[in-house]
């Protein structure tokens, strides 16, 4: 079947400002949106530009605004959107480099605020560090993120400030905080208690359905909330 | 578009206060409304809303709800403020507003709710 694409262009040398233009593509039903945009640049337009590399939903790399929603071109089927166009767009509120392709240097920077590494003063052991399957469980979820930023970019408090870290970053932090080998809670805590930290979430839960793991984001920032208001009020 | 907050806290002591103002104000509301619709007459005259304000009780839950809804309804406009208004002169300006109307606010309530004796009108009739 045919398909139409309206995919946001914007190339810095040539354009002031984003503009749409179309494309018409043959999918099936189960061709994933990577698929077409693929075929869109083999075939059609050899300028257009976005990012990919496995294809598996497990890189993070494609994330973008499908027709008003975030999520991974490659783990969305032309089935699972509407029938009509499909507008796709770069993720929003991130500086556009080129059409689809965004600037997330200071995404990554938010990344390492939170020290996104196992910190442990302790004597390391012979063997791996033991964790319970209880210890385990309450990170568990959190480890699933592959750092796509769909969240974040969905977020209206990260549209709001760009400063604040947003749903990723604080998804990162409780990781590490509530990693039973790790010791530094503490001091990410202190980094996490920012006025741009998490007290800018108002729980509006656009990062849990933006989010292609399905990790429920949202609930892991309110545990960082009552974990610093049951320690530092 | 680099924001400075003015004055720069994290808002956790905000956020949990607003938690906490909101649960009393489930539990306050759910009062006020059984009384108003479902318990009594359902007209709101003078001779009612008197009666009410003229035991000890019903004062401090006024001032009770007062205080609360103050708070929570000024502390939710200073985390708007927090997050949408990016100029310091302007954040200034409107952090004053909220001090001070919430101030006023509140001691012309706590007044009017205080000092309020049914004898009062009656007095000034005669
Ligand atoms: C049933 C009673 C109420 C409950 C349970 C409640 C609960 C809440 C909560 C939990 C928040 C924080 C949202 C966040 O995470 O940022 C909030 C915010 C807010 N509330 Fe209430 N509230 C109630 C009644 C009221 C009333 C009567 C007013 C008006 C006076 C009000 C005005 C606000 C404002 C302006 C905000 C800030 C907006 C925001 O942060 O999104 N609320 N409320
Ligand atoms: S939490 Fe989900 S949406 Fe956010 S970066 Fe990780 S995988 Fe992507
Ligand atoms: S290409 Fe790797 S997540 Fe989509």
């Amino acid at each position: 079947m045919k398909v139409t694409f309206k995919i946001q262009r914007f190339i810095p040398e040539n354009d002031t400002k984003p503009s749409f233009k179309e494309y018409v593509v043959e999918a099936q039903p189960n061709t994933t949106i990577l698929d077409c945009l693929n075929d869109i640049r083999w075939h059609y337009d050899e300028t257009l530009s976005f990012r990919r590399s496995c294809g598996h939903a497990i890189c993070g790399s494609c994330a973008m605004n499908i027709n008003g929603k975030n999520g991974l071109a490659c783990q969305t089927h032309v089935q699972d959107l509407k029938s009509g166009a499909i507008t796709v767009k770069p993720l929003p509120s991130f500086p556009i480099i080129k059409d689809l392709v965004v600037d997330l240097d200071k995404f990554y920077e938010k990344f390492n605020k939170i020290k996104p590494y196992l910190i442990n003063d302790g004597p390391v052991p012979e063997k791996e560090r033991l964790q319970s399957p209880e210890q385990q469980k309450l990170i568990e979820e959190s480890t699933t993120c592959i750092l796509c930023a769909a969240c974040t970019s969905s977020c209206p408090s990260f549209w709001a400030d760009d400063d604040y870290l947003g749903p990723s970053a604080l998804l990162k932090a409780y990781r590490y905080i509530f990693d039973t080998r790790d010791t530094s809670a503490e001091e990410r805590l202190s980094v996490v208690n920012d006025k741009h930290g998490v007290f800018r979430c108002h729980t509006i839960f656009n990062c849990n359905e933006a989010c292609p793991k399905d990790i429920n984001i949202t609930n892991h920032i309110a545990k960082l909330k009552t974990a610093l208001v049951t320690t530092k009020l | 578009m680099n924001i400075k907050f003015v004055p720069g806290d994290s808002g956790m002591r905000r956020w949990f206060f607003q938690r906490i103002t909101g649960i009393f104000l489930v539990v306050l509301l759910l009062v006020h409304f059984t009384i108003m619709h479902f318990i009594g007459t359902g007209e709101t005259t003078y001779q009612t809303v008197a009666s009410r304000l003229a035991s000890p009780l019903w004062k401090t839950f006024d001032l009770a709800f007062l205080v609360f809804a103050l708070y929570h309804g000024l502390a939710g406009l200073w985390v708007v403020v927090d997050d949408y208004v990016h100029k310091d002169g302007w954040r200034i300006f409107i952090y004053s507003l909220i001090v001070l109307g919430g101030a006023l606010l509140l001691a012309l309530g706590a007044l009017t709710i205080i000092t309020f004796s049914p004898q009062m009108l009656t007095t000034v009739k005669m």
